[in-house]
C-alpha cells in the first residue's frame, strides 16, 4: 500500500525535477566548498546562502499550491506558519547562544536580560535542545492550522471570506509578536545566532549543509505532495476545488479533506521558515506581513498553480527577479510585482507551467486525431449526443482553471 | 504653605496680563500716590494701604501687590517713588510698577526695602486674590477662584465671599463657590458649614471635588466624615458613567473612521462583490488630494485655508473616482465571477499606486494642515471632546446618509441594485451593465478618496495610509453583512466601540488582537455577517 | 403510509425564504423499490423539497425519515450521502477538470475518508464496475476525456453515471432531461426505467411525454405543498392541475 502509495509519485516530470534538484543539490555545494576561489565555477558563500533562501521560499509555494492550487483555499496567512517555523527554530538558536550574548546569561537571551527578566518563561521550555525545537517547527504551525482550520471548514467559510480571515489570522500574530512582553524579542525578533547543532553558522561548510537540507526537504515535500495529488484524495481535493457542495453529496466530508491539507501544508511552511532562519541569519514580526503572504501566493500563480513544479519555479523565479530588481533598479521592483499580480491574473491564469504543459497535451492531442483520421478506417463511435464535439478541443484558456493539464492514465 | 509661592506667581501673571492696555482701568495717575504711600509707615498702616489698593479693584495694582509680597519693592531714597526692583550685579534694575516699564537702575544703598511681615504678606495675598477675583473678565475671576480651590486656601474665603456677593456670570459663580467649598474643608470652621462644602462638591461631582472628598474623609471625623464618604460613593459612581460616555465617545470616533474608510468597500465588495484589495488606496489618493489642495493655497492663496477641505472633498472624490473608472474598465472588468484572482490583481494595483504615489511625493509623511474649526476642543460635563473627532463623526454620517439617498433614490441606484440582484435580467431590460458597473465602481473608490480627505486629518500622509486601513475595512464589511450598508454602519460602530472599551484593559495592541481574533471566531459563527443577505443570489 | 414501513417519509414540511413559504406543509410518502414522478410548475419547491432531502437545506418545521427509522433533518449532506440518497441536480454539475473516468471513481462506492482515499488502490472489482458504467452511459470512448468537453446531454447521463455508481438505496432526479434532444430523452426513461429495478427511484420532470413514458405514479406539487397524487391520467383529470398549468 506505502509503496504504491510513494510510486504514484513518480513519473517523467517528477524524473526530471528530482534530477534537476539532485544536480542543484550536489554542485552548488560542491561549487562553493571545492572549487578553488579563483576559478569561474567556484559559488561565492553568498550565492549558497541566497539560494538556499530561494529553496525554503519554494517550500512556502509548495504549501501554498497544496491548498491553493489542488483545494481552492487562498491562504493569504501562510506567512504565519512560516514565521512560526521560523521562531520555533529562532528560539533553538537562540538559547544555542549560551553565554556568548552580551549580557553573558547562560539561560536568559540578550533581549530578556535586557528588559529585567528574572527566569524564562514557560514556552521557551526544551528549545535548548534540537529534537524538540525540530518537533514545534511542525507542531505549532500544525496546531493552530488545525485548530483555526477546524472551525473555518467546519463552519463552511469559503472564498474571499476564508482569504480575508487567513489575512485576520497572520495581521494578528504580527500584531502580538511585535509586543516584548510575548516574550519573542518584541521589535528586533530573534537574531545574533552563533551555532547551530555544533556547526559555527557563519562558517562555509554549514551554509553548504543548511542549502543541502533546504534541497532536501524541498524533494521530500514535493514526492509527498505528488503522492497525495495524483492519490485518489488528490482527485477529491480538485472536485472540492471545483464544485465544493457538489462533493459532499458524494458523501465525502469536505471539511475533513480540506483540514488535512491544509494543516498538512502549514507544516510544511513551518519547515521552509525553520530552514529559511539560520540562512539569513534573523527572524522578526515582520515576516508574519500579510503583504508576505500574499506574495507567496504570487509566485505560485507565476508558476501556474495546481502544478507543484510550477510553484517551485514561480517562487524561484519571482525571488531571483526580486534580487535582482532590488539591487539595479530598486524604485523599480513594486511596479514590476505588481504588474506581476496584473499579468499573471489577466493574461496567464494557469502560470507558466501550466501553460506550457497545455500547449504540449493540445499538440499531443492534435498529432493523435491526426493520426487517427489518416489511419484508421474504423471511425470513432459516434457520440451519443447529435451536440457532442467529434474532436477534441482543448479549451482555450477561459475563466475556468483545469487542474494539471496532463491526462493522468487510470492505473 | 509651600503653595503659596505659586499661587502668588499666578496671580502675577495673570494680573500682569491684564495690566495691559485694554483692560486697564483708571488711569496710573490715581493710583500712583497709593502705592508710593506703601513706602512709608509702620507694618498696621501697610495693611490698611494694601486694602485701599485692593479697593481700586483695578488689577494694575497687582503686580506692585506681588513684589511687596515678595520682598521686591522698594523705594527710591531720592525722590521716594516706589519700584519694582531685581538684584543686578551690585545694584538693582527698576521697573515701573504701574507701567512695568524699565526705569533704570539704581545703586545699593540708592534705594531702599519696603518690609512685610508673614501677616502682611497674608494680607497681600488675599488682596490678590480677591482683585483678580473682580477683575473684569470673567475668564480671569474664573482662574482665579480656580486657583484658590486647587490651594484650598482657606485665607481666600473672605475674598470670596465679598466676589460672590458681586458674581453675575452663573458659571465663574459656581467655580467659586466650589473653590470656596474647597477652602472650608480645609478650614477650621464649623461642621454645618463643612457639611454644606460636602454637598457643593458632591455635586460638582468630577475628579477633583473626589480627591477633595478623600482627603476629608482621611482628616475628619463624624458627620462629615460620613457625608463626605456619601459623597464619594456617588461621585465614583458618576465618573463611572462620564468614562463610559468618554469611552463610546471615543469608540464612535473610532467607529466614523472604520465607517468612512469601509464605506467604499462597502459598495464594491458588498455590492458588486468586487474584492478591491486597492481600495486602501484609493483613500490614500484622497488623502493626496488634500495634500496637493493646501499645498497650492499655501502658494497662491493662503485666505483660502479654512476652506481648502471644502475644495478637497470634490476633487478627492473625482480622482478617487477615476482612478477607479479605470482599474474597473482596464482589469476588473474582466475577473467578474472570479473574486480570488480580482483580490491578487486589485493587490498587484495596490503596489503599483503606492509606488507610484512614493515616487511622485517621496516616502515620508507629508504635512496636512487642519484648518481652525478642525482643531481644538470643548467639554460636555466631564468628557473632552475634540472638533476633529466630532467633525469625523459628522463627516461620516453624512457620507453614509448621501451614499443611501443616492442608492436608494436615483435611477442610477436603481440601476446598480438591478445589476446587482440579476445582472441578465437587468441586462435585457436596458441597462448598460458595463456602464453601471464602471460607475459604481467609481462610486465606491470615490467615496474612498472622500475618506481619505477626512483622513489626512488624522492620520500620517504617507504611502502607507491605505495599508493600514485595508484589514480593518475589511472586517467591518465582513463583520456588518456583505452587502448590507446598515450592516457596514452598525458593524463599524460596533467594533470602534468594542475597540476602545478593551483598550483600558489589555491595551490598544492587545485589544486590536482581541478584536481580530473575535471576528474570526465571529465569521466562524454567522459567515456571513451580522445583517446576512439570504436567498439563492447570495450562493451563487 | 406509516413511517416504519416507508423509505423516505416527508411529514409536515416546511420552508420559507425571508417569509416566502416555499415547502407549506409538505407531506410525501416513497415506498421501498417504488419509483415516483413529481411534476408541478416552476417554483412549485420541487427543488427544494430535494434540498430538504439531502441535507442541503435545512425545514422549518417537519419530519424527514428514511427507512423510516433516520431522521434527516440531523445529518450533514455527506452523512445522508453515506446512507444512500443519491441525487442529480438541476444543472448538471460534474467535475469539469476531471475525466469521465476520474469523476465515475469519485463517485464509486467506497470508504469516504481523507486517509482512505490517499492510501487507495483501484481494485479489479472497481474497475469492473467502472466499465460497466461507462458503457451504460455510453460515454466509454470519452472515458478519458475532461467532462469540461462533454455536451450538455453527456454531462446529464455522466452524473446519473455517477449517481449510480454510488449505488444508492434511493436516487433522486432533478429534471434529467432538461436541454436533452427527443431522442436522447426517450433513452433516458428507458436508462431510468432500467434504474428503478433495483432502486427507488424519485424523478422531478417537466416534460410530459417523457413522464408519460416513466408510467409511474405521478405527485403534482404546488406552492409548496401537493396538490393532487396518482397516476398521470388521474392527475390530469384533476380540475385544480388543468388550472395551476395552463390556467392563470
Ligand atoms: N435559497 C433560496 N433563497 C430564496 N428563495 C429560494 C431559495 N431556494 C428556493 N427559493 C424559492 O423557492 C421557490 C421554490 O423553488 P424551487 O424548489 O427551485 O422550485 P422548482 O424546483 O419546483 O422549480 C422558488 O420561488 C424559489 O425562488
Ligand atoms: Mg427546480
Amino acid at each position: 500500500m506505502m509503496s504504491s502509495f510513494l510510486f504514484r509519485a513518480m513519473d517523467t516530470r517528477a524524473g526530471i525535477f528530482l534530477a534537476l534538484m539532485a544536480a542543484v543539490i550536489i554542485l552548488v555545494p560542491a561549487g562553493n566548498l571545492l572549487v578553488p576561489e579563483g576559478s569561474p565555477f567556484h559559488v561565492p558563500t553568498y550565492a549558497v546562502t541566497l539560494m538556499g533562501k530561494y529553496l525554503t521560499y519554494a517550500l512556502l509555494a509548495l504549501a501554498v499550491d497544496l491548498v491553493w492550487g489542488y483545494c481552492g483555499i487562498l491562504s493569504l496567512g501562510h506567512a504565519a506558519f512560516f514565521a512560526l517555523g521560523g521562531y520555533a527554530m529562532g528560539m533553538y538558536l537562540m538559547r544555542q547562544i549560551g553565554t556568548r550574548g552580551v549580557y553573558g546569561d547562560p539561560i536568559l537571551p540578550d533581549f530578556m536580560v535586557f528588559l529585567n527578566w528574572k527566569e524564562l518563561p514557560w514556552y521557551w521550555y526544551g528549545f535548548d535542545m534540537f529534537w524538540f525545537a525540530a518537533l514545534m517547527v511542525v507542531l505549532v504551525p500544525g496546531l493552530l492550522a488545525f485548530v483555526f482550520g477546524w472551525f473555518a471548514f467546519r463552519s463552511r467559510v469559503t472564498g474571499v471570506y476564508l482569504s480575508i480571515i487567513t489575512q485576520a489570522l497572520t495581521y494578528a500574530l504580527l500584531l502580538a509578536f511585535f509586543r516584548n512582553d510575548m516574550g519573542f524579542g518584541g521589535n528586533n525578533g530573534l537574531t545574533d545566532f552563533k551555532d547551530i547543532l555544533g556547526f559555527d553558522i557563519q562558517a562555509d561548510t554549514t551554509r553548504a549543509g543548511l542549502f543541502a537540507a533546504s534541497g532536501l526537504a524541498l524533494v521530500l515535500c514535493f514526492l509527498l505532495c505528488r503522492a497525495i495529488t495524483r492519490s485518489k484524495l488528490g482527485k477529491v481535493l480538485v472536485a472540492v476545488r471545483d464544485a465544493e457542495s457538489r462533493t459532499r453529496f458524494l458523501g465525502y466530508r469536505v471539511e475533513h479533506y480540506k483540514l488535512f491539507v491544509w494543516t498538512l501544508s502549514a507544516m510544511m511552511a513551518g519547515i521552509a521558515g525553520a530552514l529559511y532562519v539560520p540562512q539569513v541569519g534573523i527572524i522578526n514580526p515582520g515576516e508574519f506581513a500579510p503583504a508576505n503572504s500574499i506574495e507567496v501566493v504570487i509566485w505560485v500563480a507565476v508558476g501556474g498553480r495546481g502544478t507543484l513544479v510550477g510553484a517551485v519555479l514561480g517562487a524561484v523565479l519571482v525571488n531571483f527577479a526580486k534580487t535582482w530588481f532590488t539591487a539595479a533598479l530598486p524604485d523599480i521592483w513594486l511596479f514590476a510585482l505588481g504588474g506581476l499580480f496584473v499579468v499573471v491574473t489577466l493574461f496567464l491564469p494557469k502560470g507558466i507551467v501550466g501553460t506550457l504543459s497545455q500547449g504540449w497535451s493540445a499538440l499531443r492531442q492534435r498529432k493523435v486525431s491526426a493520426d487517427y483520421e489518416a489511419g484508421s478506417d474504423e471511425p470513432p463511435a459516434p457520440p451519443q449526443s447529435p451536440s457532442a464535439p467529434a474532436k477534441i478541443h482543448p479549451k482555450p484558456a477561459a475563466s475556468r482553471l483545469p487542474a494539471d493539464a496532463e491526462a493522468q492514465p487510470a492505473e | 504653605m509651600s503653595l503659596a509661592r505659586p499661587i502668588l506667581l499666578l496671580f502675577a501673571l495673570i494680573a500682569g496680563v491684564l495690566a495691559g492696555p485694554a483692560v486697564a482701568q483708571s488711569d496710573p495717575d490715581t493710583l500712583r500716590p497709593l502705592i508710593n504711600e506703601l513706602a512709608d509707615g509702620k507694618y498696621d498702616q501697610t495693611q490698611k494701604q494694601i486694602e485701599a489698593l485692593a479697593a481700586t479693584g483695578d488689577p494694575a495694582v497687582a503686580p506692585a501687590l506681588e513684589a511687596l509680597g515678595e520682598g521686591d519693592l522698594y523705594v527710591r531714597k531720592s525722590d521716594g517713588l516706589v519700584f519694582i526692583t531685581k538684584k543686578d550685579g551690585k545694584g538693582y534694575k527698576l521697573t515701573d510698577p504701574l507701567t512695568l516699564e524699565t526705569a533704570g537702575e539704581a545703586g545699593r544703598r540708592e534705594v531702599s526695602k519696603i518690609k512685610v511681615n508673614n501677616k502682611l504678606r497674608r494680607v497681600i495675598r488675599s488682596a490678590l486674590g480677591s482683585l483678580t477675583l473682580r477683575a473684569p473678565d470673567p475668564e480671569v475671576r474664573r482662574q482665579a477662584a480656580e486657583a484658590i480651590f486647587k490651594a484650598q486656601d482657606p485665607d481666600g474665603i473672605e475674598a470670596l465671599d465679598a466676589a460672590l456677593a458681586a458674581e453675575t456670570d452663573v458659571g465663574v459663580r459656581k467655580v467659586m463657590e466650589e473653590a470656596r467649598a474647597a477652602a472650608v474643608l480645609n478650614s477650621g470652621m464649623d461642621e454645618a458649614q463643612k457639611l454644606d462644602a460636602v454637598q457643593t462638591l458632591s455635586d460638582m461631582g468630577n475628579r477633583d471635588a473626589l480627591s477633595l472628598l478623600l482627603a476629608t474623609q482621611a482628616s475628619t471625623e463624624g458627620a462629615v466624615r460620613d457625608a463626605a464618604g456619601r459623597a464619594i460613593v456617588k461621585i465614583e459612581k458618576s465618573i463611572a458613567a462620564w468614562d463610559a460616555a468618554q469611552n463610546i465617545w471615543y469608540g464612535l470616533s473610532l467607529g466614523s473612521v472604520l465607517l468612512l474608510a469601509a464605506i467604499g468597500l462597502a459598495i464594491t465588495f458588498g455590492v458588486m462583490g468586487v474584492i478591491n484589495m486597492a481600495h486602501g488606496e484609493m483613500v490614500m489618493i484622497g488623502a493626496y488630494t488634500t495634500f496637493v489642495v493646501q499645498e497650492l493655497i499655501r502658494t497662491s492663496a493662503p485666505g483660502l485655508f479654512d476652506y481648502s477641505l471644502f475644495i478637497a472633498l470634490p476633487l478627492a472624490f473625482l480622482v478617487s473616482g477615476a482612478v477607479g473608472v479605470a482599474i474597473e474598465r482596464g482589469v476588473i472588468r474582466w475577473l467578474y465571477g472570479r473574486p480570488l484572482e480580482t483580490l491578487l490583481a486589485t493587490w498587484g494595483i495596490s503596489l503599483v499606486l503606492q509606488q507610484a504615489v512614493r515616487s511622485l511625493f517621496g516616502p515620508t509623511n507629508r504635512e496636512v494642515g487642519n484648518p481652525d474649526w478642525m482643531s481644538g476642543a470643548f467639554e460636555i460635563g466631564q468628557m473632552t471632546i475634540t472638533y476633529n473627532r466630532m467633525w469625523i463623526i459628522v463627516f461620516a454620517m453624512l457620507v453614509f446618509t448621501g451614499l443611501m439617498l443616492v442608492l436608494k433614490k436615483t435611477p442610477f441606484g436603481l440601476y446598480t441594485r438591478a445589476v446587482t440582484q440579476n445582472r441578465r435580467m437587468a441586462a435585457s431590460m436596458g441597462i448598460r451593465t458595463p456602464w453601471v458597473d464602471a460607475l459604481t465602481f467609481g462610486l465606491g473608490s470615490g467615496i474612498a478618496g472622500i475618506a481619505g480627505v477626512a483622513l489626512s486629518q488624522i492620520d500620517n500622509v504617507s504611502p502607507n495610509l491605505g495599508q493600514g486601513y485595508i484589514i480593518d475595512s475589511f472586517m467591518v464589511v465582513v463583520f456588518g453583512g456583505v452587502g448590507n450598508l446598515w450592516g457596514t454602519l452598525v458593524g463599524a460602530m460596533t467594533l470602534g466601540v468594542v475597540n476602545k472599551f478593551l483598550e483600558p484593559y489589555a491595551g490598544a495592541v492587545l485589544g486590536k488582537i482581541f478584536v481580530l481574533v473575535f471576528i474570526i471566531l465571529f465569521i466562524q459563527k454567522r459567515p456571513r455577517g451580522l445583517f446576512a443577505l439570504k436567498g439563492r443570489a447570495v450562493e451563487a | 403510509m406509516a413511517r416504519s414501513n416507508s423509505l423516505l417519509y416527508l411529514d409536515g414540511v416546511s420552508v420559507s425564504f425571508d417569509g416566502f413559504k416555499a415547502l407549506n406543509e409538505l407531506s410525501l410518502t416513497i415506498a421501498p423499490g417504488e419509483m415516483r414522478a413529481i411534476i408541478g410548475p416552476n417554483g412549485a419547491g420541487k427543488t427544494t423539497m430535494m434540498d430538504v432531502i439531502t441535507g442541503k437545506t435545512r425545514p422549518d418545521s417537519g419530519e424527514v425519515y428514511f427507512n423510516g427509522t433516520v431522521d434527516l433533518t440531523g445529518e450533514d449532506e455527506a452523512s445522508i450521502a453515506e446512507l444512500g440518497i443519491g441525487r442529480k441536480f438541476q444543472k448538471p454539475t460534474v467535475f469539469e477538470s476531471h475525466t469521465v473516468l476520474d469523476n465515475l471513481e469519485l463517485a464509486l462506492k467506497a470508504p469516504r475518508g481523507p486517509f482512505a482515499t490517499l492510501f487507495h488502490v483501484i481494485a479489479q472489482s472497481e474497475k469492473k464496475r467502472l466499465d460497466y458504467l461507462l458503457d451504460l452511459i455510453r460515454l466509454g470512448p470519452k472515458r478519458g476525456e475532461l467532462a469540461a468537453n462533454l455536451s450538455h446531454g453527456q454531462k446529464q447521463w455522466l452524473e446519473i453515471g455517477m449517481l449510480l455508481a454510488q449505488d444508492p438505496k434511493l436516487l433522486l432526479v432533478d429534471e434529467p432531461a432538461a436541454g436533452m434532444t427527443d431522442a436522447e430523452t426517450a433513452e433516458t426513461a428507458e436508462l431510468l426505467k432500467d434504474i428503478a429495478n433495483d432502486h427507488s427511484v424519485v424523478v422531478v420532470e417537466h416534460d410530459m411525454v417523457f413522464v408519460r413514458s416513466l408510467g409511474v405514479k405521478v405527485t403534482v406539487l404546488h406552492e409548496g405543498s401537493v396538490l393532487a397524487e396518482g397516476s398521470l391520467d388521474h392527475v390530469s383529470a384533476d380540475e385544480r392541475v388543468v388550472e395551476v398549468y395552463l390556467g392563470r
